[in-house]
């Protein structure tokens, strides 16, 4: 298959801060998921593909053509941008219908577009109120729906689920993957992996400007396992359930809180540790008062990774 | 969509914001001050017409063209890149497929249009107030239209002299007003050739003008704020105004394209 968006080792700076280096990817149709965390250079990536930056070095192009100052490209191109911004004076109506003019349709085409685009994001009812009165839900939705309002090919979403309540998301995911069913490119960003995981199985993982990973859910997944955890216990004998766990192969550190309440377990196993620790708990009648994963987060997994 | 329709296409989108936004409410209320002022001299004056009504048209003059216009154009012109980059709107037009340069020629025609009905319902009420005893006398619509041609030009002028700064630098505004309210004031009434380096050497020289010693008749006493030394000829005026117009909005459509805006984070 053609790869639709291509990298060829691309690099990028802001003076001496290094936003993405020596990126070598190719991106097929269908949904690809690029996950990192804040900073990881998801963003500096998205800008290049959609030609607001120039390459410091290498190339990205778009089925074949240079994204930088070609606009012919940017005609299939949906852009939903990350950062929370509009022309606040305006109405939801106006935003999308005017950004609507740049595509060379009719009148009567751009007032077509721009209410189907509202009404598949819900705002037909608020589409005449100022964007400044939205909320940030209804903001989401209207960068949304200018995004898709031209019917692009390709869709470059930058974290278009955060701010979105669950039903939102919901929606917005199911939303995304229909695109996905009409054959369309889709690259999606963010730093939550759930949310991720619910749009495609195709990830790149991305950490400190650099590639670290490419793959389906099941092998992100397995990097994932691969990092040991911490668990936290708070119970009412610590020393009582540690004595328990000594014996357990899954577990590869233990340690005593200062509170003295508190048991970190580090493991690789994570869903063993969990099916064990509730059989001892109900054997030797410990009170658990909190569990909790202080590490369980995708900047540790990253953090994990680069380490490795 | 061709580069004529993106300009077109830009020009509507801006003259439509441009017109919404409270920028544009501010400057049209700080066109009223010349209104007032015609309606106070107007009484002041009891109906007469003759000399204090052409020394306080000069005085508008001196108002609109070496302050409306000049932060008028100050404000908009820069704001024709500096805006989207502070407001990180940018985004919203650099990935739509329009040329770079139909963005900036777009947008510095849509704010020069708004800024010239600004300028123009602001001086036809002021100088028709001001010369109201007057209204029969077909000199005097040969004047406003004369007065209203220069402010038109000078309007083109500076926005594309700011509009190019507001590509080049991050604070632009500040660069703009010393360049507006310093170098244009001052170095005008320089003598030699050093008075040509200013836009409003060229729009004063289209101005009508009548040196003190000329008939003593009226205006006189404010003729020190249109003092004219050397004028260019009116056409070469127009010419270099045209020019710099012309050079300036190239110049800025050409740094636009190649130049990189980042947000600042």
């Amino acid at each position: 298959m053609t790869a639709v968006i291509a990298a060829s080792h691309l690099s990028k700076w802001y003076g001496n801060v290094l936003g993405l280096n020596d990126v070598s990817l190719e991106i097929e149709e269908g949904i690809t998921g690029l996950l990192g965390p804040n900073g990881a250079g998801k963003s500096t990536f998205m800008k290049l593909i959609t030609g607001q930056m120039k390459p410091a070095i290498g190339s990205v192009t778009i089925r074949g053509r240079k994204a930088w100052n070609d606009p012919d490209v940017y005609q299939g191109i949906g852009f939903c941008p990350e950062q929370d911004v509009f022309y606040e004076d305006v109405t939801g109506w106006e935003l999308v219908t005017g950004l609507l003019r740049f595509y060379g349709y009719s009148r009567t085409e751009i007032r077509e577009r721009a209410a189907r685009a509202l009404d598949v994001v819900d705002l037909t009812a608020d589409k005449d109120r100022l964007i400044r009165g939205y909320s940030r839900g209804m903001r989401q939705r209207v960068k949304f729906a200018q995004t898709i309002a031209h019917d692009p090919d390709i869709l470059i979403l930058d974290e278009p689920l955060s701010g979105l309540d669950p039903l939102g998301k919901r929606k917005l995911i199911k939303l995304i993957k229909d695109f996905k069913k009409q054959g369309r490119t889709v690259l999606v960003s963010s730093h939550v992996l759930p949310e991720i995981e619910a749009l495609t199985s195709q990830i790149v993982l991305i950490h400190q400007g650099k590639i670290l990973a490419q793959g389906d859910v099941p092998f992100i997944r397995e990097l994932i396992e691969a990092h040991p955890h911490q668990i936290s216990v708070r119970s009412s004998d610590p020393r009582a359930l540690a004595a328990r766990f000594v014996g357990e192969r899954s577990i590869q550190k233990m340690t005593f809180g200062a509170d003295g309440r508190t048991l970190v377990v580090e493991t690789h196993k994570r869903d063993a540790f969990f099916s064990r620790l509730t059989g001892v708990v109900l054997e030797a009648g410990i009170a658990v008062e909190e569990i909790s994963s202080p590490d369980d987060n995708l900047q540790a997994v990253f953090e994990y990774l680069v380490g490795k | 969509m061709t580069g004529a329709n993106a300009v077109r296409q830009v020009f509507g989108f801006f003259s439509f914001l441009g017109r919404k936004t409270g920028k544009t409410r501010v400057f049209a209320i700080l066109g009223l001050i010349p209104v007032a002022l015609a309606v106070i001299v107007r009484i002041v004056l009891h109906g007469r017409s003759g000399l204090m009504a052409a020394v306080f048209t000069e005085v508008l003059m001196v108002f609109f063209l070496q302050f409306y216009i000049v932060i008028l154009a100050l404000f908009y012109g820069t704001s024709v890149t500096a805006e989207e980059i502070e407001n990180r709107t940018l985004t919203y037009l650099i990935t739509r497929p329009i040329p770079k340069p139909a963005i900036i020629l777009g947008k510095a025609t849509a704010y020069a249009v708004l800024m010239f009905a600004m300028v123009g319902v602001s001086l036809a009420l002021s100088f028709f107030i001001m010369n109201a005893a007057r209204l029969s006398d077909p000199d005097l619509y040969a004047t406003f239209f004369r007065y209203l041609g220069v402010l038109g030009l000078g309007i083109l002028a500076y926005t594309a002299f700011f509009t190019f700064l507001g590509t080049v630098l991050k604070r632009a505004i500040i660069v703009g007003m010393v360049f507006g309210f310093g170098w244009e004031n001052v170095i005008q009434y320089f003598p030699g050739s050093t008075q040509k380096l200013s836009i409003v050497h060229y729009l004063k020289s289209l101005l009508p003008y009548h040196p003190p010693s000329v008939g003593g008749g009226g205006g006189r006493g404010v003729a020190l704020l249109l003092f004219r030394l050397e004028p260019t000829t009116p056409l070469a005026a127009i010419l270099i105004l045209a020019a710099v117009t012309a050079g300036l909005l190239a110049l800025a459509c050409w740094l636009f394209r190649v130049k990189e805006y980042l947000y600042e984070d």
